[in-house]
């Protein structure tokens, strides 16, 4: 089977049997969450992408090599199995423990829906899969109807412009919002000075750029921007989009950035989880989430 | 990283640095460009809604102004046509012209027995080292100085440690002889007026000014979407790409409408005068008929190919003129591989990072139809 084909296999299996894009156990998605009251409404939305961004790597490396292997699907629900490494899950707990905390500093009610919660099918689209995209947002939709979820709070880039891509394929008309958005107490102060590599998502395509870079500024850090590496239009993917059908692009996207961050400063802040993994492993110095560079507990 | 890579993305990082600053600059200083962009766009928009329209009035003013007009369907016919108005045994002067790339018309015209020569610097070393080009208003991106340097050696091998004067100065020389001589100039167009059926375009070198009045005939190949309304738009996308292209204001901007003529005597225009005796307008269609129609793929119709997009994308400043199908690359040439070569590869490498929506002129939703060519691509 050729990659897109087994990548689309997986994908859409996977979302019709789990609403998740892998199959994995939901106890990776909801572990982090121990006193979020259960339910509908306002929820947290956390599409599971902290937690399962890590894996992300490891089959975007099986894929090609499963697509030559006659009959590879049959191999799928082993893949339940497979979790990420303790340090990936701690490190997801920790970022997403945090933002609940800013939430609940700034004053803002929400519950969540533990393995109830489905994933947003953003991968979908960024690969081109627009008309399964279109099916699964229909069904994401019923989904939440269901549940009676009103408003979703986002904590991640590509959840948040996945859904603000629904209304083109079902009636959405839940109010979608970024927890970046809805900080009003800092409770932190940060010091230095650090470079950022914006999410393409955030910055150009949901006008969210400057609510992260105000936050990082207002707790005491500074930013170190150069016009042609970090400004509004010219700031570069970190490459992640493309990663599950195209590795090696992906990954030489991924380096050219992160030289280009390396040539600023050694602390580099992302506002996504994508990025983070994409980024880490050229960048030449220390890569953390906003989420890890803020306490706001 | 592979050595080609490392080299290209040195000279991409160079070009950077030198265009993105100064076309900003550029729009601050004339912010009249921006409206002007609008208009064009519009007028674009107008024309691709009634091509066959505009097609056919574009035509009849080529003819009302002496020259003659040629509707071709593809590469194989615009090469036919050109190839019967050349002939053999000619020496040939061409101004850089990515349609007359498309339709592969120098290695034609060369397989015909023509002394072909590209007059454009950029398009010149892409000659001298049989390249395909890499950018869409500057084919030679991929060079560096140095590397420039080396393929130039092929005309003056005593070339060393040359300054970016000295390598021009070395292409001036050696060009003059074979503008003098040509029989024919043949160019692009960056835009023609349906009203007038004027070729516009702009320029730097002053090569397209020599082509299109030295020799005795000039050909003009141009894609159906070159159409504008009228004149005043025509001027108007001159004006934009140079702008948007970051070279502004233009050296040349230069209007042919029909032969050369003049009125002199008794006020009775008369043809030829000291230009071109004889003046044709190649029209391409090679799939732009097609994408017109299309809900989505027309928008990347309204590209006036300034070339900002690719210096603003991660795909292309990592892999260069090899994304996309030449001469087409970049989030433009992404497009345009779906357009002329129904070719949907290059859209499937697009990270969806926006850079393009935001400096393009003509507003184009680059990523909106790059998702729809990956859908396509994939169907396939
Ligand atoms: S798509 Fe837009 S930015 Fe790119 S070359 Fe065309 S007009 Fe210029």
């Amino acid at each position: 089977m050729k990659i897109e084909g087994l990548v689309r296999e997986v994908l859409v299996r996977s979302l019709k049997d789990y609403m998740m894009p892998f199959p994995t156990s939901k106890k990776v998605c909801t572990e982090w969450a121990t006193d979020i009251p259960r339910g509908g409404g306002t929820v947290i939305y956390t599409g599971c992408m902290y937690q399962l961004t890590p894996l992300t790597d490891l089959y975007a490396n099986a894929l090609p090599l499963l697509s030559k292997v006659e009959g590879a699907e049959k191999l799928y629900p082993l893949a339940m199995a497979i979790t990420p490494s303790r340090v990936h899950r701690e490190r997801a707990k920790r970022i997403l423990q945090n933002v609940a905390a800013a939430l609940k500093r700034s004053g803002v009610q929400f519950n969540y829906l533990y393995e109830d919660e489905p994933y947003s099918g953003t991968v979908l689209l960024e690969l081109g899969f627009v008309e399964e995209f279109a099916e699964y947002a229909k069904r994401v939709m019923q989904h939440f109807n269901r549940l009676g979820v009103k408003k979703l709070i986002t904590v991640d880039p590509h959840s948040h412009y996945a859904f603000s891509r629904y209304r083109e394929f079902t009636n959405f008309d839940l109010e979608v919002v970024s927890y970046l958005q809805l900080i009003r107490d800092l409770g932190t102060k940060v010091e230095g000075e650090y470079v950022v590599h914006d999410s393409c998502l955030y910055s150009r395509f949901l006008g969210l750029r400057e609510t992260y870079r105000s936050l990082i500024k207002a707790a005491g850090a500074s930013l170190k921007d150069d016009q042609l590496v970090t400004g509004p239009a010219t700031s570069m993917c970190c490459g992640a989009p493309i990663g599950p059908l195209r590795k090696r692009e992906s990954e030489a996207i991924a380096s050219y950035r992160a030289a280009q961050l390396s040539s600023l400063g050694d602390k580099l802040v992302v506002v996504c989880p994508l990025c983070y993994l994409a980024l880490s492993p050229h960048f030449k110095g220390k890569v953390m989430d906003l989420a890890e560079l803020m306490s706001f507990r | 990283m592979r050595g080609d890579r490392v080299t290209w993305i040195y000279a991409v990082e160079r070009a950077v640095k030198n265009n993105v600053p100064k076309v900003e600059a550029i729009l601050k200083e004339h912010p009249y460009l921006l409206d002007l962009a609008m208009k064009v766009r519009e007028g674009k928009t107008e024309v691709l809604r009634n091509l066959d329209r505009y097609v056919e009035e574009t035509i009849k003013s080529v003819e009302k102004s002496g020259g003659r007009a040629h509707l071709v369907s593809n590469a194989e016919e615009a090469k036919e046509i050109v190839s019967k108005i050349v002939g053999t045994g000619k020496t040939i002067v061409l101004g850089k012209s990515m349609v007359a790339y498309e339709a592969g018309l120098r290695k034609h015209l060369e397989a015909m027995g023509n002394d072909v020569w590209e007059t454009d610097l950029g398009e010149f070393l892409i000659q001298l080292a049989d390249e395909p080009p890499s950018h869409i208003i500057a084919p030679s991106l991929h060079m560096t100085k140095e590397r420039a340097e080396e393929v130039m050696r092929k005309i003056d091998n005593e070339l060393n440690n040359s300054t970016h004067e000295k390598i021009a100065m070395t292409a001036r020389k050696f060009l003059r002889d074979k503008f003098i001589k040509a029989h024919v100039g043949i160019t692009g167009a960056n835009a023609v007026a349906a009203d007038t059926g004027s070729v516009i375009l702009v320029e730097n070198e002053g090569n397209i000014r020599m082509t299109t009045v030295l020799p005795e005939v000039h050909i003009a190949v141009a894609g159906l979407e070159k159409i504008l309304p009228n004149l005043q738009l025509a001027l108007y996308e001159a004006l934009v790409q140079a702008a948007f292209g970051g070279l502004y204001p233009p050296s040349y901007v230069n209007v042919s409408s029909g032969p050369s003529s003049t009125a002199d005597i008794e006020m009775k225009r008369v043809s030829p005068a000291h230009g071109p005796r004889e003046f044709h307008l190649v029209l391409l269609d090679n799939g732009r008929r097609e994408a017109a129609k299309d809900p989505v793929l027309w928008e990347s119709l309204l590209c006036v190919r300034c070339g900002r997009c690719h210096l603003h994308c991660p795909v292309y400043r990592v892999f260069g003129g090899k994304w996309g199908v030449p001469p087409y690359s970049g989030p433009m040439g992404a497009m345009w591989s779906a357009v002329v070569y129904r070719d949907f590869g290059p859209a499937q490498l697009c990270v969806h990072s926006g850079g393009c929506r935001e400096v393009c002129p003509m507003k184009i939703d680059i990523p909106k139809v790059l998702e729809e060519l990956k859908k396509r691509g994939l169907k396939q």
